[in-house]
Order: C-alpha cells, then structure tokens, then sequence
C-alpha cells in the first residue's frame, strides 16, 4: 500500500513523466529516478529466493521524452565488495522496455543495483538496494 | 544431605522428560533457523534429464553405480569411491583411483538438489557430472564405446535399459554413455539425507513447543546460536545448509611442492569445453530453463582457489574440506576459530573471519555440526532389474 502511494505520489510530483508507464504487466514494480532518467522494474519471478535466477523487467523513461536505452545491469554486495557469479543480459522489448535475465543473488544480505541508462550521449548509473533474506 | 537427595529424587520423579530448559531465542534467531527447513524439500527432478524421477531409471542407475565393468579394468565402480554405508564417501583425504586424486570424494546426500557439481563445478547437471570419472583416465578410465557396449551385451542391463527409456540401446556410443550418466544421476537424485536431532529442534522451534526444543542438546543449542551469530549461514544457507556456490575459506591451494589447484577458475573453462554441458545436445530441457546458470555464469580472477560450498548435512566422519586438509569436525571449527585474514586478503567486511573462540564455543559448535547427522537408515537391496 505505501508503495502504491509512493507511486501516485510520484506520478503526481512528475506529471510531465506520466507517459512513462509503470505498470510491467503484473502490478507495478520498483521505481528509480533521477532529474534526468525515471526507471521503473519488477522482478520475475516476483518473490526473489537466494541462489536462484530471477528476470528484471523495465521500463525506462526521460524527463524530456527523448527515447532511453538500458545499457547495463548488475549488482553488487558493498559490505563483501563482490558482485554476482552470473553476467546477466538485457533484451530489448521495444518502447524502452527491457527484460534483463540471468541474475542470482547467491547470498542472503544487502544488495545493491546499479542500472545504467543513456539517452543520446547522455548516461546515468542510478541504483536501487534490495535486501534478500 | 538427605534433604537434598529427596529433593533430587523428586526432581527425578516429577521431570522425567525435560531435564533442561530450552536457551531463549530472538525473533531473529528463529527466522534464521526457519530458513534450514523444513527437511527433506520435495524429491527434485531434473529437466535436462529425461528419466529423471523414473522408478524405472533409478533402479537401473542403482545397478550401473555398483558396476566395476564400465571402469577399463573391470575394477572400479561409481560404489568404490562413493560407499553406502559411509555416506557416500570414502573416508579418504584424497580420493584413490588409478592412482591418488587431488580432492576428496565428495559425499552424494542431497546432491539432487545442486546446482554445479564437483569441488570446482565442473559440471552443469548431475547426469554429466557422472561422466567425468567414468572417462577420467586418473579414475574409471572407460570410454563410450565400453559403456555402449555393456548396455547392448548385458542381457540385463539391455532389459533394464529398455524399461527405462523406452526402446533398446541404439547405435551411438555416446548417447548411450549419456543415459548410463542419466540413470546414475535419476538414482543419485533419490539420496536425501535423513532427518536429524537439528530438525526436530527447528519444527519445535517454530510450533513453540518448548518440551520437544529441550530434547536438543545444550551444547548444540548454544553452537547453533554461535553458527547464527557468525553468519555461517551467508554461505552455508538454507535446508541444506549451502548456497550451492563457491569460496575460498583459507584452505591451502598447494597439492604437491610447486603445483596449485585452481578450483573453481579451472572448473569454469572445463564447463566451457565440455560437450556435455546444458548447452550442448544432450540437454533434455526444451525450454532452456535448466541451462540459465551455464548460459550467465561468468568467470572472474577471483575464482582461483574457489571450491563449492559443501552442505552440512550428514558429512560423513571425515576427513574434510575439498581436499581432506582437515580431519575432523573439531579440525574445521578450529580452522575457522584462527584462520588468517592474511591469507584471506579481504578488503571488505570478510565472510570468513577469525572467529576466535573459546575451547567451550568449540566444542559447542562441533556438538551443533553433530546433531546435523544421524546415523543413516539400512540401504535396501535394489529389486531385480528385469524380473
């Protein structure tokens, strides 16, 4: 529920966005942002389990509308300074929607996503940390 | 004095069952402990195997693990290294083939639920994992053409074979060393660890009912709260107490004066090469599913010296570590109570420390490790393979 009040929260802060859908075909995920690039992502499966591979879908937007591209994904545990066994790869979905598959997250803990986006010459590194458990 | 044997006598009498009370537990404590069951998860099955969860195939699998013809001497079988009656292994620091390996024979309990196999996870699937000693010329030292034609000749195995893919054993060789692997993995699926003391005090745990909590040992109460305390399980997670990857744990890389073994990072490149791998043809798996690690998983510098992590349950008495370094249980807790960070070189918080404990915490740690084990059940004779 806070979630979803975070989201209209958002959608309302940034009506100029509101082009940029959130919703992944299965209820809204997680959204990044920054004054640039808003990215919102949920995970496939939905329930993340330690050691096993799970999907990214996303759905990157501009502040501006210009078109997006999500050029990389990864993850890292910053307390233990490792990253994952597994290179995911991003797939392009059209419509500056992505599924990003092979991610493991192979120890419970903190994580933290790095997500690279670049529209035109312009590229971010937003981030996003998940705890797994 | 007889006031205070009446007493003891009463406490006999009116507590003949609890005779402690069960440590208090955090929330915290109880959600970490909740994560190593229930035990057993349900029997897996494999799809890039297409016998696997066929009673048919495990019975034949059965056979063909106890069978020394398809080493090239007539000598050895999957069963010489990997012995019923000591959980699978062998009791060996270092395995005996041909001639001495540099690994230890790792046990076969629960390995239906992993994900890479061998100490370097050379292999993608359990079924191909079962090729590599038969072909290793340090090891079996067989070949297809042997096992093809074991399987065409034995009247029995042919027998068995037909019952468990459904047609007799064709002309390939290598298909069919490939389904003597997939049968040996369908009946190595089926070893799953029994329940333990650990067990019964986690379901206790999680119901409240603090009369069964009390019938685990203090001792292993207090080791488990030091396993927690020291985030053990960050790699040894979940029922089986493994998270199924790698590490380095301080174990020295050496094998001989002037030779390393590189672990993981050599197991990467041989999983790259092999034509056995879930990449290759021989994967049942249409959807591609099964092959996602093989397909993403990358190999990094710091996989040098890496080795699986093993699961706690039912680990045999020894020796243990990749390499049989260490010989016992109270050997490995004291590897972890002084192991160097040196040797660790870690510029972050490190998952393996120094845990520095006392000869009490040791001891108590090795009584929890303990309770992980019971002593397994009789193994039944196989029913005959073709009746």
């Amino acid at each position: 529920m806070r979630l979803l009040a975070g989201l209209i929260a958002l959608l309302v802060a940034f009506p100029a966005w509101a082009d940029c859908p959130l919703d992944l075909g299965r209820g809204t995920g997680l959204v990044v942002f920054s004054s640039h690039y808003m990215v919102a992502f949920r995970p496939e499966p939905m329930r993340l389990e330690v050691g096993e591979p799970f999907s990214l879908l996303f759905n990157v937007c501009t502040k501006s509308n210009k078109p997006a591209e999500l050029v990389a994904v990864d993850a890292v545990m910053p307390e233990h300074k490792h990253g994952m066994n597994y290179r995911p790869t991003i797939v392009s979905l059209g419509d500056g929607r992505y599924r990003v598959d092979g991610m493991v997250f192979h120890m419970p803990g903190r994580w933290e996503l790095s997500i690279d986006v670049r529209a035109g010459e312009e590229s971010e590194r937003l981030s996003h940390e998940l705890i797994l458990k | 004095m007889k006031r205070w044997l009446l007493g003891a006598a009463l406490v006999a009498l009116t507590a003949p069952v609890v005779a402690q009370a069960p440590l208090p537990w955090s929330d915290d404590e109880v959600k970490a402990i909740a994560r190593h069951g229930p035990w057993p998860p349900p029997v897996p099955r494999d799809p890039s195997n297409r016998v696997a969860g066929s009673r048919d195939a495990v019975v034949l699998g059965e056979y063909l693990f106890n069978e020394p013809r398809l080493s090239a001497d007539g000598a050895m079988s999957c069963a010489t290294c990997h012995v019923a009656g000591r959980d699978w292994v062998d009791g060996r620091a270092r395995a005996m083939g041909r001639s001495e390996l540099d690994r230890r024979t790792p046990s076969l309990w629960n390995v239906g639920y992993a994900h890479w196999f061998g100490w370097d996870g050379a292999g993608d699937s359990l079924w191909s994992q079962s090729i590599r000693p038969i072909l290793d010329p340090r090891e079996m030292a067989g070949d297809a053409a042997r096992v093809a034609a074991l399987l065409r000749e034995d009247k029995a195995l042919a027998c068995g074979y037909e019952r468990a893919f459904g047609a007799t054993p064709g002309a390939d060789d290598e298909t069919l060393l490939v389904d003597t692997a997939k049968a040996l993995a369908a009946f190595q699926a089926t070893l799953v660890s029994p329940r333990t003391p650990f067990d019964s005090f986690r379901d206790a745990l999680l119901a409240g009912d603090r009369e069964a909590m009390a019938r685990y040992p203090l001792a292993a109460q207090r080791g488990l709260k030091i396993f927690v305390e020291a985030n053990c399980a960050a790699c040894h997670f979940g029922p089986r107490f493994t998270n199924g990857e790698f590490g380095d744990v301080g174990i020295p890389f050496f094998t001989r004066p002037g030779a390393v073994d590189p672990g993981r990072l050599d197991g990467l490149a041989k999983l790259a090469n092999s034509a056995f791998n879930l990449l290759g043809r021989h994967n049942d798996d249409a959807s591609g599913t099964r092959a996602l690690r093989t397909r993403h998983v990358q190999r990094l510098h710091s996989n040098f010296g890496e080795f699986r992590v093993p699961g706690l349950r039912q680990p045999g008495t020894g020796p243990f570590m990749h390499n049989g370094h260490l010989a016992t249980l109270d050997d490995v807790v004291k590897h972890y109570s002084e192991v160097s960070p040196d040797r660790l070189h870690s510029d972050a918080i490190p998952l393996v420390r120094p845990l520095a404990l006392t000869a009490d915490q040791s001891a108590d740690l090795v009584a929890f490790l303990k309770s992980l084990s019971v002593d397994p059940p009789a193994r039944p004779a196989p029913p005959p393979l073709c009746p």
